[in-house]
């Protein structure tokens, strides 16, 4: 599709849009089918199922949420703070190869598979009446994220208005934690300019919303490492997280009761999973694993475990002592390969191997995914120095090359056994 | 894990504060060499801060030692008795039993009830301000002598409580308002005084917008870090476990930059820290911190306990 056609909103752009959605809906509905026909399958998560069977254009969620949706592409950008101004904030990612194939055909070839996807959504629910300005909050993470709006505008789609939030790339010197924390509250200006007022009492509301969706998370996350509950299951609660309110999500994530995972055993090799995140309904790597007898017992993905920061400390309650606390919390705590200092990034695979004695490590990279893959050299050469076995797994959402990475996937399961 | 340190911390303060104001009342005494501040110019104390004694002694204690022999001897059980409680308990002394640590703590809630913003002071200028204890500390051990060998007039021979908020402050407790008034005895006097309600003024602003901010002019604290070589309880660091969210900093009531930025050494125990272990509390990273009693892990941080700690918040929140 050029952009000519999707600026004009052509019939032949519509008919695009509108075979794309249907293919998009049977991608999610045959996902979704092979999920609910899983023996470890339970009632508790109908409520996740249907977040990510539903709807889920910024419409959708306002009507569900009740609150204005304010656009993220990643989870860099305090949600705290969003949510504390009255609006929803919602991280667009999708899995959807069918998205993919509507972005522009224009766009690099080796191009971010979730972004190129985002753009596929985007373009395709903004082909019909938007029904207001849809603001997005990009901090300046990875290339494809600053590049985001330029490729959205070349196809043609508005990108209503976007608020930039300069992320330093350095986390420790004091100069970047300032600037950081400028960044911060620019964003708290931009909200307050969009009639939204910021005060103490919200935001020690929305700390607490967060933290308490913190704990259903780490309460899953328990779950999963003790083969409660299987890794798709875990995946995909986590990644419905912003598609409803944090309290209704929070609530239904603390009613599951754990069900043991369909296809871990004991004799399951046990592994962390690392690298470039992993959204509904591509789960093709997650099956790959289990199929191999692989139980996935922890992970640091920005789209599991690491999907918002939580555990927000603050002893100084004030309104600048919880926004400069959310705001170190968001920079110095995030393990994003886009930082340059983050030789602590291993320290939480350690830590986690300490309570989770898990066997390898499976690092998984999206292609055109390049900080992940750029890291995964050295994380590789630390992690096998402390014995663990490590497996890259560069793949993107097409199934071309399930048979390939199954090979793989299984040959390492026999270095894990040995 | 049941246990809430906070909580613990909270009740183990609370009892240490009647105990160390109100024990000579009920027939407790526990000697003049305690950590912590219990102040002698309180009536009915359940103990006295060994700074006082120390001052005595160096002071007095050697002009009677050569007297008679006896204030040495009694010097050095004093201080014998001294670093076997510190080396039992380390700074626990400070942060979970000193009754000025707790009036600090009230003024703290009070602040964040209130919604104030804390008052941060700058990593360089926290670090430069540490000498200031040390300086005290020396100043402790300086003026007594100087007093006995006639230097110095005789009302220098409690230096450091002539200047101590503690010693304005904690009398208050008991109704005893004698130590807010101008001392018109000689110039010695009334200067201490002066100085005496001056620092009280600024410490009550200080320690009211910031967390424990007497404690980092505190020379007990700077006499009971001299001892860490010999302290059994330790905050240690497991560096391999750290990520690096900065929870810890945030979390410390002396904002201690040491834990968070340590890197390669488990030993984080800094000249301020008090042991209150408001940081590993506050950590989620499993195995990250720990207070260790020699080799035993009292306690460590658990992204469990985290959670959990958050599940009581938001219960009391509601």
């Amino acid at each position: 599709m050029n952009a000519a056609d999707n600026m004009s909103r052509s019939p032949r752009a519509l008919k695009i849009f509108k075979k794309t959605s249907e293919r998009a809906e049977a991608e999610v509905r045959k996902n979704l089918e092979s999920l609910t026909g899983r023996e470890d399958y339970s009632p508790d998560f109908d409520y996740f199922i249907e977040l990510c069977r539903g709807d889920s254009s910024p419409e959708s969620i306002e009507a569900r949420t009740g609150r204005a949706v304010m656009r993220l592409l990643c989870i860099q950008a305090p949600i705290e703070l969003i949510h504390a101004a009255g609006f929803h904030p919602y991280k667009i990612a999708s899995g959807s190869q069918a998205m993919t194939n509507l972005a522009l055909q224009g766009l690099p070839a080796l191009m971010c598979p979730m972004l190129r996807a985002v753009l596929g959504a985007v373009m395709g629910s903004e082909s019909g009446e938007p029904s207001g300005v849809k603001p997005w909050i990009l901090p300046t993470t990875c290339d494809w994220v600053v590049k985001f709006p330029e490729m959205l505008a070349s196809s043609g789609t508005d990108c209503a208005s976007v608020h930039w939030m300069e992320l330093p790339h350095l986390k420790d010197g004091d100069s970047c934690q300032a600037l950081w924390l400028e960044s911060v509250f620019g964003l708290k200006k931009f909200l307050e300019s969009l009639g939204a007022r910021v005060s103490r009492k919200p935001i020690e509301d929305s700390i607490r919303i967060y933290n308490n969706a913190w704990r259903a998370l780490s309460r899953l996350a328990m779950m999963r490492q003790e083969g409660r509950m299987a890794n798709v299951w875990f995946t995909l609660i986590a990644g419905s997280f912003f598609l409803d309110s944090p309290e209704r999500w929070t609530a239904a994530a603390l009613s599951i009761n754990p069900t043991p995972a369909a296809r871990s055993s004991p004799k399951s090799a046990r592994v962390f999973l690392a690298g470039s995140p992993i959204f509904f309904p591509n789960f093709k790597l997650l099956h790959l694993l289990e199929d191999a007898g692989i139980s996935v017992v922890s992970d640091d993905l920005c789209s599991g475990e690491r999907i918002f920061p939580g555990a927000v400390t603050c002893k100084d309650t004030s309104e600048f002592g919880m926004i400069s606390a959310l705001a170190q919390r968001y920079h110095q705590g995030c393990l994003c390969p886009t930082f340059i200092d983050n030789d602590r990034r291993i320290n939480n695979i350690l830590s986690r191997r300490e309570v989770t004695d898990f066997h390898g490590v499976v690092f998984h990279v999206l292609k055109g995914c390049h900080p992940y893959d750029l890291e995964s050299l050295g994380l590789e050469m630390k992690l096998k120095e402390r014995g663990l076995k490590f497996l890259r797994l560069e793949t993107d959402y097409a199934a071309e090359d399930s048979q390939n990475l199954r090979t793989r996937i299984e040959a390492y399961h026999g270095t894990l056994k040995g | 894990m049941a246990m809430r340190i906070w909580k613990v911390r909270s009740i183990v303060q609370h009892a240490g504060f009647i105990v160390m104001m109100y024990g000579g009342r009920f027939g407790v005494h526990l000697g003049s060499a305690l950590p912590c501040f219990a102040c002698p110019f309180v009536p009915g104390c359940g103990g006295y801060c060994y700074l006082m004694g120390l001052q005595g002694y160096i002071g007095f204690g050697m002009g009677a030692a050569a007297a008679s022999g006896f204030g040495i001897g009694a010097a050095l059980g004093w201080f014998a008795v001294f670093i076997i409680l510190v080396a039992l308990l380390g700074k626990l002394w400070c942060g979970w039993i000193c009754p000025f640590g707790l009036i600090q703590d009230w003024l703290s809630a009070l602040r964040r009830k209130l919604g104030v913003r804390e008052r941060m002071i700058s990593y360089p200028i926290a670090r430069c301000l540490a000498w200031v204890k040390y300086a005290l500390l020396a100043g402790i051990v300086i003026m007594p002598p100087l007093v006995t060998v006639g230097v110095l007039h005789e009302d220098f021979y409690l230096p450091f409580c002539g200047i101590c908020p503690g010693k304005s402050l904690l009398p208050l407790f008991i109704g005893e308002t004698r130590y807010l008034a101008l001392n018109y005895d000689n110039w010695v006097t009334l200067g201490f005084s002066v100085a005496l309600l001056t620092i009280t003024g600024v410490m009550l602003v200080g320690m009211f917008f910031k967390d424990r901010f007497f404690c980092i002019f505190c020379p007990l604290l700077a006499l009971i870090h001299i001892l860490k070589p010999i302290t059994a309880l330790r905050l240690v660091k497991s560096p391999e476990a750290c990520v690096g969210c900065g929870n810890c900093r945030r979390a410390c009531p002396m904002e201690i930059e040491a834990v968070y930025r340590q890197r390669k050494s488990s030993d984080v125990q800094s000249d301020e820290c008090l042991d209150c272990a408001s940081c590993v509390e506050a950590c989620p990273s499993d195995f990250a911190l720990s207070i260790n009693f020699l080799k035993f892990r009292l306690f460590r941080s658990s992204r469990n306990y985290v959670a959990e700690l958050r599940r009581k918040k938001d219960e009391r929140g509601r």
